[in-house]
């Protein structure tokens, strides 16, 4: 390993300035998980307390009933259901969808890759609300109003993935495809087994941005599925929200609750940030 | 004219003639090509490019709140150029645009941090940042809301420590717009973290090795060999964090409430365009100033990508 | 505490109903017709469910089931499933939008089968039948009302050795009161001057003898309308209410909830929050609004509509005349969660909170003023708080702003002719 050849020569100042990097990053993180932090101290005060002036910190009387409130409140369940749906299928769309397109924007040469890339970055141009009442005219004409399919359907393709991984694809060099090309890979064959794996910690980053946003969305679902047997998670914990005031101890249990799987989904797939790409057994 | 960079093997191929290169039509290269587009391309045309058309369409027509289009021509988009709101809120959106690049150097910043080695508890510092993203969004607001507080908040509290006097934050006109972007930046910070995390890691270890045995410090790595080896994702981060600030408006939705006195001072073109096309029922402006907002975006995107030959390096 | 439960029971009631089983398209389940009943207010479900299981069981042929939509989003899910036929076939309506779904001919016309079954929308109060009239026909019946009036905190009055308020106040009563209530060392106003339009805006300007909108025309710039508003921004100029811009933070309703404001105007469904706090459970109070150059107060109710689109109308009358009648107003009154419109049906909510006197929000009935609104009522009422904001935070006139809001609100209102 060449690592440990490295390490006594820099050993003193990497402890001195470890600690003025663990300094700036946990102040950095107390600032980021402050509102998570409110929320667990707001799921655990009662809802009179929620709207006192002037407003308290910590909760006058820790109460957790909430948690278990908010089971019997939604049918936590079948939204949950729903929500998986959404989230792998607009995800696993966009890692095939835009993976493809992007390799090709990025690799390969071909007649009008120029104009169809910068169509295909308008999308990104407008306000995605502009856009809905016409998809909504879509899903209908399919036929899928109040189906899961409606939830991932137009979420499936994405300018957004496609343009983040083409910036990958061109980072990458160039000797690896023309070796393979030689040894007479086909396309197909390169992109798959050789550029795909390449930027994997793209396609991670990309598979846990695309799950938050579906795992989050909401005018969508509350748009084309009326019917709340086939709304996901963050639709229904908006039905806690009165026209007047709103159920803030529930509503904050149950979005606690339903942040835990993508919190998981991230610890897992952060795993593929972590590990360098190796590049360097092939590079030499 | 090629707009967008060409690859490194366009480049080798020479410079301004990309065509020189190019397979012949029909080529085995030309139709794979095509066909790893085709599945994002159809899915486009269906869910996208269709409904942009019918809306452009929409921009010119009277349009009923249930159905119904009458032609009006270019009235719309007249209308829209002569209302004042329009360039106020045109000139808050640039401010949040200006604001919200902020969040990238914040960004790059803490991914160079987590990159370090041997820095322990990384995965703990990672799985932090990332909670701004399952947050929920009225969690935000309040939280926000409560730090900015007027009579009670935390901000005030502090600022009166030193000696500075009480504000209203989110509801002074002069004070809004900022305290809006600086809950921007903090909410989008993780997000571009995970772009740049990732960034980062394709950036192979051995070229830090190299410039450690060289005797590089770590300032000295970061500006020579992170900067310029992940300028391929800053610009990509860029160009993603210009459009998305330039299209501000859930924040805003959640962090002003509608008496907030401080609410025209505030507003972004896409919260003028919501207002327009779900409350006010004016579909056919709301779709003009979407076009407007659009062009603007375009012409700023097609500078950015204009200018990143100065400055990304791709292998 | 009775809202919590109220509330959970609530939101458990609508969405598990409709989670457990039952053919979602609805249209035949075993000979029975099945309707969609669009509704917004999670509060007000478990009261709607009782009212609907009479009516099921009535009319053992037809099934009638909620579909819950948040507030926020209700009306651009609405607009939006109008267009694919997947809108509920009866819904709740407003004033606010009353006239714009009519004028787009997406409701049925209800005029024709009031008469033919008699459905006694007279029993209703009349300001309210009018406001889901468009053009003469009838497009909705109320099923519930409110109206505002004078909430205020005995113990800070007794505190402060003033009488409570009664039908004899006046605009000066409050003044004079309000003055004397405040307390800057504890943070305590005698009023909190919202800027609502509900609340506050148009009570105010009816009390002066002003208007909103009368003949097609703007009322902001009246002599009357502006004496209206003056009379809430006098209160903050003074300071005996906080201004609007402390109010974006901790509002005017959360300040009188916490005991920091003496007296608030507000709507008689904020009964049912109040009576949780324990404090004004307690020592809170109502009396009718006091009078100015007129005694007046503004009156909304929600109405029953029906989808010109549905396909079950037949079925949907029946619901919406049987939801018109004495036996479902009953029913609903004694949920406790809205003030059923129904002639004479408000004892139940009456009794379910006796500590507060909320007869006086029926007292009212006599001189209340319908909710305004017109085609595009959204579009005006967008107009006011951006222009009153900086009169109602002690900056600015509030004459000069009003009369600007009165000259946009008339060239909206144009617009909205053409």
């Amino acid at each position: 390993m060449p690592e440990s050849s490295v390490r006594p020569a820099s050993r003193r100042r990497f402890n001195a300035g470890s600690v003025a990097t663990h300094a700036v990053l946990s102040l950095g993180a107390l600032v980021m998980v402050f509102p998570f932090l409110w929320q667990l101290l707001t799921a655990a005060k009662s809802l009179a307390e929620t709207a006192k002036v002037p407003p308290t910190f910590l909760p006058d009387t820790w109460n957790w009933s909430s948690f278990e409130e908010v089971f019997t409140a939604l049918p936590f369940k079948e939204m949950l259901f729903n929500s998986v749906f959404n989230t792998v299928g607009r995800t696993v769309g966009q890692l095939v969808f835009c993976s493809l397109a992007a390799y090709a924007f990025a690799r390969m040469r071909f007649r009008g890759r120029n104009v169809l890339f910068a169509l295909f970055l308008s999308v990104l141009m407008v306000p995605s609300s502009l856009l809905v009442l016409p998809q909504y005219d879509i899903i209908q004409r399919l036929g899928l109003l109040n189906s899961a399919p409606a939830l991932f359907l137009p979420g499936m393709f994405s300018a957004f993935g496609t343009f983040m991984l083409r910036q990958f694809f061109l980072t990458l060099p160039k000797e690896l495809e023309e070796a393979a090309r030689i040894d007479g890979a086909g396309p197909f064959r390169i992109f798959w087994s050789i550029m795909l794996p390449l930027v994997r910690p793209a396609l991670a980053a990309l598979a846990v941005i695309t799950a938050m946003w579906s795992w989050n969305d909401l005018l969508w679902p509350l748009i084309v599925n009326t019917d709340p047997e086939k709304m996901p998670i963050s639709a229904g914990l908006t039905s806690l929200e009165g026209q007047f005031e709103t159920n803030f101890p529930v509503m904050m249990a149950g979005s606690l609750i339903a942040s835990l799987p993508m919190l998981v989904v991230y610890v897992f797939l952060q795993r593929h940030f972590v590990q360098s790409v190796a590049l360097s057994g092939s590079k030499s | 004219m090629s707009v967008f960079p060409s690859t490194a093997a366009a480049k080798a191929a020479g410079r301004r003639k990309p065509a020189a290169g190019a397979p012949a039509p029909g080529s085995r290269d030309q139709r794979a090509a095509y066909l790893f587009v085709a599945p994002l391309g159809i899915g486009f045309a269906v869910f996208y490019f269709w409904p942009l058309l019918q809306t452009f369409f929409y921009s010119f027509t009277e349009f009923g709140a249930f159905g119904g289009n009458t032609w009006i021509g270019t009235d719309n988009y007249v209308r829209v150029l002569k209302d004042v709101t329009v360039w106020q809120a045109l000139g808050n959106t640039l401010i949040y645009c200006v604001i919200g690049l902020l969040a990238l150097p914040i960004a790059i910043g803490v991914a160079a941090l987590l990159n370090r080695r041997g820095l322990r508890g990384v995965a703990v510092y990672r799985a932090l940042y990332f909670v701004p993203f399952v947050t929920l969004p009225v969690a935000v607001g309040l939280v926000w809301n409560w730090l900015y507080n007027g009579d009670y908040g935390l901000i005030n509290e502090v600022f009166e420590w030193f000696g500075a006097d009480r504000r209203y934050w989110v509801s002074d006109p002069s004070t809004a717009v900022y305290a809006i972007g600086t809950v921007m930046v903090w909410s989008t910070t993780g997000y571009y973290l995970v772009i740049f995390m990732a960034g980062i890691k394709g950036i192979p270890r051995d070229y830090y090795e190299a410039a450690e045995l060289d005797g590089a410090g770590p300032l000295r790595r970061f500006f020579t060999i992170t900067l310029p080896l992940l300028s391929p994702t800053i610009f990509f981060a860029s160009v993603i964090c210009m459009i998305n600030s330039l299209q501000t408006f859930d924040l805003i939705y959640i962090m002003m409430a509608e008496k907030n006195p401080a609410i025209g001072d505030t507003q972004s073109v896409v919260s003028l365009f919501y207002k327009w096309a779900f409350v006010e029922n004016a579909q056919g402006p709301a779709a003009a100033l979407a076009f407007l907002l659009m062009l603007i975006i375009a012409a700023l995107t097609l500078v950015q990508f204009r200018l990143q030959k100065r400055w990304v390096h791709y292998a | 505490m009775r809202r919590r439960t109220l509330l959970y029971g609530a939101m458990a009631a609508p969405l598990l109903a409709a989670c457990s089983g039952q053919s979602d398209d609805g249209e035949q389940s075993g000979g029975r017709t099945t309707l969609s009943y669009g509704v917004w207010d999670v509060a007000q479900v478990p009261g709607l469910q009782k009212v609907i299981d009479a009516f099921e069981k009535e009319n053992p042929g037809i099934s009638v089931r909620m579909e819950l939509t948040p507030w926020s989003s209700y009306w651009t899910t609405l607009k939006t499933s109008m267009r694919g036929g997947t809108a509920p076939d009866v819904f709740w309506m407003n004033a606010v939008n009353l006239q714009l779904y009519a004028a787009g001919g997406v409701l049925e016309p209800l005029s024709g089968h009031i008469k033919s079954d008699a459905t006694p929308v007279d029993r209703h109060p009349e300001a309210l039948v009018q406001i889901y009239a468009y053009q003469g026909t009838q497009y909705g019946i109320p099923k519930d009302f409110d109206t505002i009036g004078l909430w205020y905190n005995k113990a800070l009055f007794d505190k402060a050795g003033i009488k409570y308020p009664d039908a004899t106040w006046t605009w000066d009563d409050v003044r004079d009161a309000a003055a004397e209530l405040t307390n800057p060392r504890q943070r305590v106003h005698g009023m909190a001057a919202e800027m609502d339009r509900q609340g506050q805006l148009y009570p105010a300007i009816f009390g002066a003898g002003g208007y909103v909108l009368r003949d097609g025309k703007s009322g902001f710039g009246d002599e009357r309308s502006i004496e209206g508003l003056r009379y809430w921004t006098d209160m903050i100029d003074r300071g005996w209410s906080p201004p609007q811009s402390a109010m974006v933070e901790s509002k005017g309703r959360n300040r009188y909830w916490s005991e920091k404001t003496a007296m608030y105007y507000d709507l008689s469904a904020m009964a049912g929050q109040m009576y949780a706090v324990p404090a004004l459970k307690d020592h809170g109070g109502v009396a009718v609004l006091p009078g100015g150059r007129e005694r007046a107060t503004v009156i909304h109710g929600l109405a029953n509509v029906i989808s010109a689109k549905s396909r079950k109308k037949e079925a949907a009358w029946k619901f919406v005349h049987f939801m018109a009648g004495r036996e479902a107003a009953e029913i609903q009154a004694a949920a406790g969660a809205t003030l059923s419109s129904y002639e004479g049906t408000q004892d139940a909510w009456f009794k379910s909170m006796p500590e507060f006197e909320l007869k006086h929000f029926v007292d009212m009935l006599e001189y209340a003023v319908p909710y305004p609104s017109s085609k595009n009522t959204a579009v005006w009422e967008n107009l006011q708080y951006p222009l009153l904001g900086a009169a109602f935070s002690g900056k600015g006139g509030i004459e000069s702003a009003a009369r600007t809001l009165g000259e946009q609100m008339d060239r909206a209102l144009k617009e909205e002719r053409a």
